[in-house]
């Protein structure tokens, strides 16, 4: 990890939820800044209107009579605003608008008393070109407004997309470091083997030459899907990802390396049934409470005469919420699946498929 | 819906409630749901809860003097729009949403603009020369909050002036936990950059100490 991220993470727990070493900066603030505090009760409300008998949004959309009028109408100024959209992206092209900035540092040839310096240039990544860092050469990309990588040496990548929105980029080879203070689903890093979302973080992605790679999180979680494939990475986790076969299943980095090395067998697709069942033998019986967060992954992944004696183990490391059925979650239903990921308090589940859906028009379960 | 939830009225043949129900559960969720079902009380009770969020999204963006009237007229308009609310666990973050929209709706309105500066501490009348040092400062902080990009200005507020923990902040607004802290971590160095630079403002360019408040 670059010592800048290092410096970000240091202990910030008092101003996150007041425990730890107070920081006497922050209660000072704290102490001047209470005066504007909310502290009035609640004044009289009026009575609540409920509808007698609600009637389902289609219904009210298509019973409404300004419906046709207000269609047409959208319809006009759809019409006018992609017309003057096209003409004035013909006119002037995004590379123009949606650039970012991005200072490279390289090391400089070592002068006479034998000392490198650093030479530093500021540079400009416009929409559709590749940034690509040498041995000798690092990059700070300004991500729009919204966050910063930091690009390692041997690295190349490519701005896909920017402007208002989504910010998206191609990470071909090599390490990123990225700090994303947007809100989440905004960012997104294509690799050759699967695609990650910042749900609210900051995280470390290396690819490999063969495309292969594996994300690890400081802050936040991160979501990394393909093909319907997906993988949830919180802080302290990480995950590889294959050319083959996608995301692969996440785990905490203080696990042990045999559950670690267990858990790489099982993301192979070919591997026989008796190095199958003495991995997945391995991940249950080491399995610790944080860990059921990498069960519940296993839960789609593994097959279906598998799957109860990973229902089991994970069950007595986080009992399913009310709601969750040990039927429902042998059959892979998606709603309980999300449910008993919220019991873990990881993040909101919810974040993920909102921004899942916004990508395909069309939700998508585990 | 209400039975699920253990309340013992009947809604009422007006289409309204205002009864106290039995409240055997008392989380968000089952307070959506019982005003959802015309409870009004279980309203007043979510308005205790998520006041402090309302008012600290709306010192971030309007006038000091302007927050405390707005915060109630965010519940008044959040309140006729309950029932379309279909997940009842996004509550806190619908009605930040809507929150946010009276910010920008609040300068959209023609208004008369205020020759007074909206310290709320101003009208104290004859003060103490060092109690008006401090109003000016404790000013001061907060306008450095709130010249903060917005995101960070949004939750530092929560954190520093309503006095919400990064995980409540993150509960009650929706937003993930990773980017309360980032916001917090970012804006609070951010913070700290502007209050120094000010410091060497104020002393005509020579650096000075940090300020402390006392």
């Amino acid at each position: 990890m670059a010592p800048d991220h290092q410096d970000r993470t240091r202990d910030d727990s008092y101003l996150w939820d007041g425990s730890g070493q107070p920081d006497p900066e922050i209660q000072r603030l704290e102490l001047a800044l209470e005066r504007f505090r909310y502290s009035r009760p609640a004044p009289p409300l009026p009575a609540i209107q409920v509808p007698a008998q609600p009637l389902r949004w289609w219904s009210e959309i298509a019973l409404n009579p300004w419906t046709p009028r207000f269609a047409a109408t959208l319809l006009v100024v759809s019409a006018i605003g992609c017309g003057l959209w096209l003409e004035q992206s013909s006119r002037r092209p995004d590379v123009a608008r949606h650039g970012w900035d991005v200072e490279v540092t390289s090391a400089s040839q070592p002068s006479e008393n034998g000392d490198a310096g650093v030479a530093k240039k500021s540079e400009r990544l416009e929409l559709g070109e590749t940034l690509e860092t040498n041995a000798a050469t690092k990059a700070s990309v300004a991500v729009a407004e919204i966050g910063r990588i930091e690009v390692e040496p041997m690295t190349r990548l490519r701005l896909l997309q920017s402007g208002t929105g989504r910010k998206r980029i191609a990470l071909d080879r090599g390490t990123i470091h990225a700090t994303i203070w947007a809100p989440p689903g905004q960012f997104v890093v294509d690799t050759p083997s699967a695609v990650a979302v910042d749900l609210g973080c900051m995280y470390t992605l290396h690819v490999d030459d063969s495309g292969s790679g594996i994300l690890r999180t400081t802050l936040g979680w991160v979501g990394f899907h393909r093909d319907g494939r997906e993988s949830f990475i919180p802080a302290g986790a990480a995950c590889p990802t294959h050319v083959k076969s996608g995301p692969g299943t996440p785990y905490f980095e203080d696990a042990s390396d045999a559950f670690r090395s267990a858990l790489a067998q099982l993301d192979l697709p070919e591997l026989n049934s008796a190095s199958r069942n003495s991995a997945l033998d391995l991940v249950l019986r080491q399995a610790r409470e944080r860990d059921a967060f990498t069960l519940w992954h296993l839960l789609p992944r593994v097959r279906t005469g598998e799957r109860p004696s990973v229902y089991d183990r994970l069950a007595a490391l986080v009992p399913p919420p009310p709601g969750v059925t040990r039927d429902g979650i042998l059959r892979l239903d998606g709603r309980m699946l999300d449910s008993w990921w919220d019991a873990f308090d990881l993040g909101d589940i919810y974040l993920w498929r909102h921004w899942e859906q916004s990508w395909t028009g069309r939700p998508t379960s585990p | 819906m209400a039975r699920g939830l253990g309340f013992s009225n009947a809604i009422l043949d007006s289409g309204t409630m205002t009864g106290t129900p039995a409240v055997p559960d008392d989380s968000d969720i089952a307070l959506v749901k019982a005003s959802q079902a015309g409870y009004r009380d279980a309203f007043g009770q979510l308005y205790q809860r998520y006041a402090r969020m309302v008012h600290g999204i709306l010192l971030a963006k309007v006038p000091v003097a302007e927050v405390e009237d707005l915060v109630h007229e965010v519940f008044l308009r959040a309140l006729p729009r309950l029932h379309g609310l279909r997940e009842a666990s996004r509550f806190g973050a619908w009605l930040a949403a809507i929150t946010r929209n009276m910010a920008k709706d609040y300068y959209r309105q023609p208004r008369v603009q205020l020759e007074c500066n909206d310290d709320s501490a101003s009208a104290d009348g004859i003060a103490a020369p060092n109690q008006q040092a401090h109003t000016r400062e404790v000013q001061e902080i907060l306008d450095g909050v709130r010249s903060l990009p917005e995101a960070y200005r949004e939750t530092l507020i929560l954190r520093l002036v309503e006095g919400m923990t990064g995980p409540e902040i993150a509960a009650k607004t929706g937003l993930s936990h990773g980017s309360v802290r980032v916001n917090l971590n970012r804006g609070m160095q951010q913070l700290r950059e502007k209050l120094g630079q000010r410091c060497v403002a104020a002393s005509g360019g020579r650096k000075q100490e940090p300020r402390k408040i006392d």
